[in-house]
Formats: structure tokens, C-alpha cells, sequence
């Protein structure tokens, strides 16, 4: 187990410094240098030079990379361009909110999936159901889903609010009901895509021997469903989520605008928007080096499921 | 194969009504898409079936306009996508060894990055217009036709075929071309559909986001975007052209998909 993950980390660190100076590099240099854009379309060339020169934006390329990654890794992340308020500090109030969405999503779509999947009861209409619901689920895009929640549950119905969002210390009751359409909305394309992934494997291992020999045995169907059938068919699962972990930032992304919640993803946008590099470069950064500890959590956890992957390699 | 999948034929005919409204959109829309008037945030009604916009504009016609620049965009991103992606997977899979570890190595890492965000940036460098779009969305899913082509090449290439023209003194050049080309592109193309759906959803998300297709072009994602502020009064301003988005995704989505049924030698599971 230890070597494995040995080899995990010693392929990532590489890939992620690859990955922070590709971004950095293309960030920086595709955007026009950040003093002209900060001193706006009037100013004369001389003093974007000298702010350049007071700034460190004339420096070599790999020296200003190797500058933003050392403060980087002792938590200076610059100040905003465009509120000029410590980076570190604003990632620092918005992630909380894109993990939690991100947790919850995640945590249902996988629940939700493998035990509506491996009723036992009506299995063929829950079936059926299921199927309808992952091919829409798949397929529709969160801006759309998002809007037709909010149209329906908050602006018809009144059930819910709008849009916003409610911090834990305004009352636990109050986060939750604000929490409830964005989780669904993003939860949907995971169950969806969880249901489509575990019920290929459920199938696959309805003939196995392990169940032949559970039903000889005299157990009950819906016993051998929960107790035998679904935690071997929750593996590939585990992999699937990893992989899809790209899509559930990008999803993040797109739900956080539509609710207008205060997190990752608005950041990000609001950064490309107004060409506020740190922030930018922040975002990018974290997102990279999350991607790449979860897709790490996910092999481990594999591991720990599955004995036989700990002795490979 | 036997039968004509029910899925294949549903979406086959979506498909076609989709197609027919990009190419007949001028003969069918009853406003030009961009001409404002002064009706403006119109109730929906027999003259403007999802009313008008905050600038006029009938929502309808924008609508079955917007279906021209979402089918470019999604064709064009797929086609960039194979180009990129399947020469990749070629020399991936039939060279092997480091040439295969290195290209692995890079396709696998932005397999795992989120494609919208990646594309959220290369389109803020490029600057938003349909060009750059198309070659955005392609480069975000050539990673994963390049994986495809990478596995099917694997299969291809132990095959009796290739060994025999190997022993005949063929290069790889040839074999490629002439053996393991055609037998893989078959599974790229049966993809092809799905990498469509995949761009129109990536494209109307970064539109939404505000970093699409720039206006005044009739575009579905800019249309819910601008919309949304109306959603309790004027619901259809972005409720129309998102379920429109919805509509074109799940057809080519439910094409690709049954069409990778249909192809894959794989036996289905029976019930």
C-alpha cells in the first residue's frame, strides 16, 4: 500500500508542476502584461515600463514562475488586482462553499445510484425509470436544469429561495434550504452517470457464482442484492468518480453562477472577466492540485476496497 | 445487426428536425434574429411564441437561429477533436514503448482536468468568436479521442493481418494507413455524434458564462444568460432557448450512444 502510494505521488508532483507552469505561462503571456491593463488604454508606454520594472513583470519567464510558486507554497498568493485583498484570503472564503456543493453531490449521486439500482422490487419498471432518467440527466445542461429548479420550486411554487446563498452562522436550517436546488442541480449528471456505470456491473454480476451460491443457500433476493451483488458493483464506481471529479469543478463552475453562490467558480469567472491574473492563477492552481489529490484519494481508495490492486507494481 | 434500435431511430428523427430548422431557420424564423423593436419583454403570444428580449427581439426566431451557430460549433470542435486527437491515439498505440508512456502521461492529465474550466481559459487568451471556440472544444476533447484511438489501435495491431503484412517487409507507415487506420476509425466516427453533443454542451456553458459566442450572434447560452434576469416575469426568455440546448444534446447524445451500441462487437447483457 505504501508503495503505492510512493508512486502515485512520485508521478504527480511532476505533472503538477508541469501542469501550475503551463498555466502560468500561458496566463501571463496571452493576456498582455498585467501593467497595461492595469494603468488602462491612456498610459503612456513609459509608465507601463516602470510599473513593470517596480512589479517584476520584465523578469524571465521561469524566474517569475519560480517567484509566484516559492510564495505560493508559504501561502502568499499576491493581492487582487482588482480589490486588491489578499488571494489566499479569498480562496480561502470561497472553497469551503464549492467543497461542500462538490461533497454533497457527489456523497447523493453515489448513494442514490447504487441503492435505487439495485432494488429488487418492480426491478424492471424502477429500471426502466432509471434509464429514462439517466439519458436526460446525462444530457442536460446545469444552466438549464438550475433555471427550470429555481422557475419552478422557487418563482411557482414559493417552496424555496430563488438564488444566494445562507452562511452555517445564519442557522443550519437556513443553509440547508438554500443548499437543496444547486446540490440537486448538480447532482443530477452524477447519479445519472453513477446509475449508468453501476447498473452495467450489477448486470454483469447477477450470474456470478458468488450469487448463484448466496441464492442456494436460501438467502433472499433483496438480501443478495444489498449484501453480495452491491458492494462488488461499487468499484468501478470508485474509478468512475475520480475520472468524472474534471467535470464536477466544471459543473461547480456553471451551478455557482446560476444560484449566484459565492465560491470557486465565481471567482474564476469574475477573474477571467476583469483580467485579475493572481486570482486567476490561484484558481487554475487549486483546481489543478485538487483535482490531482482527489483522483489520488480515489486510487487509494480503490486500494483499500480492492486487496488485489495493493500488490500490483 | 439485426434490428433498427428504437433509441438509434428517435434520435435519427430529432436529428433530422433539428437539421431541417438550421437550414430553413430564414425561411421559417417570422423575425430576423437580430432585428430589435420597440415590444420590448413581450408576453408570449400568437405573433411572438416565447415573446421578445429586453432589446425586442423575438425570442422564437433567435431560437431556431441559434441552432446555425450551435451545429457549427459542435461540428467543427468535434472534427478538431479527431484531427488532434487521432494521430495522437495512432502513435500512442503503435509505437508503444516511451513514444506511448509520454503520450499517455500528457492525455490522461487532461483527461482529468475539468474541460469547461480549461476552456474557460484558452478562450479568455484567445479572445470569444465561433472560430476560436470550435478550436477550443476541440482541443479540450481531443484527449479523449486520442485515448479511444490509443485502446482500439492495441487491438488492431496483434491482429493476423498486421503480422502478415510486417512479415512481408511493409513500414509502419503503410500499416497504419492501410490496416490500422480503417479499422479504427470506425469506433472514432461511431464517438463522433457524442463529441458533437459534448461541444454544443461545453459551448452553451461557456456562452452562459459569458465567454461564448459574443453578441449580437443568436446564440442559445448568451440567450438563457441575458434571460435569467427575467425568469419570474418572462420565464421562456431563458427557459425557450435552454431547453433548446437540452433538446440538441440529448439527440446527438442518444445517436452516438446507440450507434456505439450498434457498432461494438461487445454482446449486450441480457435482462
Amino acid at each position: 500500500m505504501l508503495a503505492l502510494i510512493a508512486s502515485r505521488i512520485a508521478i504527480m508532483v511532476p505533472n503538477v508542476v508541469l501542469l501550475t507552469f503551463l498555466l502560468f505561462a500561458s496566463v501571463t503571456s496571452f493576456l498582455g502584461t498585467p501593467a497595461a491593463i492595469m494603468l488602462g488604454e491612456n498610459a503612456s508606454p513609459e509608465a507601463v515600463a516602470e510599473l513593470n520594472e517596480r512589479m517584476g513583470f520584465d523578469q524571465p519567464l521561469l524566474l517569475r514562475y519560480g517567484d509566484w510558486m516559492g510564495s505560493a507554497l508559504t501561502g502568499d498568493l499576491g493581492r487582487s488586482y482588482a480589490t486588491q485583498q489578499p488571494v489566499a484570503q479569498m480562496i480561502a472564503d470561497a472553497l469551503p462553499l464549492t467543497l461542500e456543493l462538490a461533497v454533497w453531490a457527489i456523497l447523493i449521486a453515489f448513494a442514490g445510484s447504487s441503492l435505487i439500482n439495485s432494488v429488487t422490487f418492480m426491478r424492471s419498471y424502477v429500471q426502466r425509470v432509471t434509464a429514462a432518467v439517466s439519458v436526460v440527466g446525462i444530457t442536460i445542461p446545469n444552466f438549464f436544469l438550475g433555471l427550470l429548479l429555481i422557475y419552478v420550486f422557487a418563482v411557482e411554487l414559493r417552496l424555496l429561495p430563488t438564488t444566494g446563498w445562507s452562511p452555517w452562522s445564519n442557522g443550519i436550517g437556513a443553509h440547508l434550504v438554500h443548499m437543496i436546488l444547486p446540490v440537486v442541480t448538480l447532482t443530477t449528471f452524477y447519479f445519472s452517470s453513477f446509475s449508468l456505470v453501476y447498473r452495467a456491473e450489477y448486470e454483469s454480476l447477477r450470474g456470478s457464482l458468488f450469487v448463484r451460491a448466496a441464492r442456494s443457500k436460501g438467502l433472499s433476493e433483496t438480501r443478495i442484492s444489498y449484501r453480495h451483488i452491491l458492494p462488488n458493483s461499487i468499484l468501478p464506481l470508485i474509478t468512475y468518480a475520480g475520472l468524472s471529479l474534471g467535470q464536477l469543478v466544471g459543473g461547480a463552475v456553471v451551478t455557482e453562477t446560476v444560484f449566484s453562490m459565492p465560491g470557486m467558480g465565481r471567482l474564476l469567472v469574475n477573474a477571467i472577466n476583469t483580467r485579475d491574473f493572481p486570482v486567476m492563477l490561484a484558481v487554475g492552481m487549486v483546481i489543478i492540485v485538487g483535482v490531482m489529490l482527489l483522483n489520488l484519494l480515489a486510487d487509494l481508495a480503490y486500494g483499500i476496497v480492492n486487496p488485489l490492486v495493493r500488490h500490483a507494481r | 445487426m439485426q434490428k433498427f434500435p428504437a433509441r438509434l431511430v428517435l434520435g435519427l428523427i430529432l436529428l433530422a428536425v433539428i437539421t431541417l430548422a438550421a437550414v430553413f431557420a430564414p425561411l421559417i424564423a417570422p423575425y430576423p434574429p437580430t432585428a430589435s423593436t420597440t415590444n420590448i419583454l413581450g408576453a408570449p403570444s400568437a405573433a411572438n411564441f416565447f415573446g421578445t428580449d429586453q432589446l425586442g427581439r423575438d425570442v422564437f426566431s433567435r431560437v431556431l437561429f441559434g441552432t446555425r451557430v450551435s451545429l457549427q460549433v459542435g461540428a467543427a470542435a468535434a472534427i478538431v477533436a479527431v484531427l488532434i486527437g487521432a494521430p495522437i491515439g495512432l502513435a500512442a498505440g503503435f509505437f508503444r514503448g516511451w513514444v506511448d508512456f509520454i503520450l499517455v502521461q500528457v492525455i490522461d492529465i487532461f483527461i482529468a482536468l475539468p474541460g469547461l474550466v480549461l476552456a474557460l481559459i484558452i478562450t479568455a487568451m484567445l479572445g470569444p468568436s465561433v472560430f476560436n471556440l470550435s478550436i477550443t472544444l476541440g482541443v479540450v476533447t481531443a484527449p479523449t479521442v486520442a485515448r479511444l484511438v490509443r485502446g482500439q489501435v492495441f487491438v488492431v495491431r496483434e491482429m493476423l493481418f498486421v503480422e502478415a503484412a510486417r512479415a512481408t517487409g511493409a513500414s509502419s507507415f503503410w500499416i497504419i494507413r492501410k490496416h490500422v487506420m480503417p479499422n479504427t476509425m470506425r469506433v472514432v466516427w461511431s464517438q463522433f455524434a457524442i463529441n458533437v453533443s459534448l461541444a454544443i454542451f461545453t459551448s452553451a456553458s461557456l456562452s452562459f458564462l459569458g465567454l461564448g459566442v459574443p453578441p449580437p450572434a443568436p446564440d442559445w447560452g448568451g440567450m438563457v444568460r441575458d434571460g435569467s434576469s427575467f425568469l419570474p416575469i418572462r420565464p421562456l426568455l431563458s427557459l425557450g432557448p435552454g431547453a433548446a440546448v437540452a433538446l440538441t444534446v440529448f439527440t446527438f447524445y442518444l445517436v452516438g450512444s446507440s450507434m456505439n451500441d450498434a457498432f461494438s462487437r461487445r454482446p449486450r447483457v441480457a435482462e
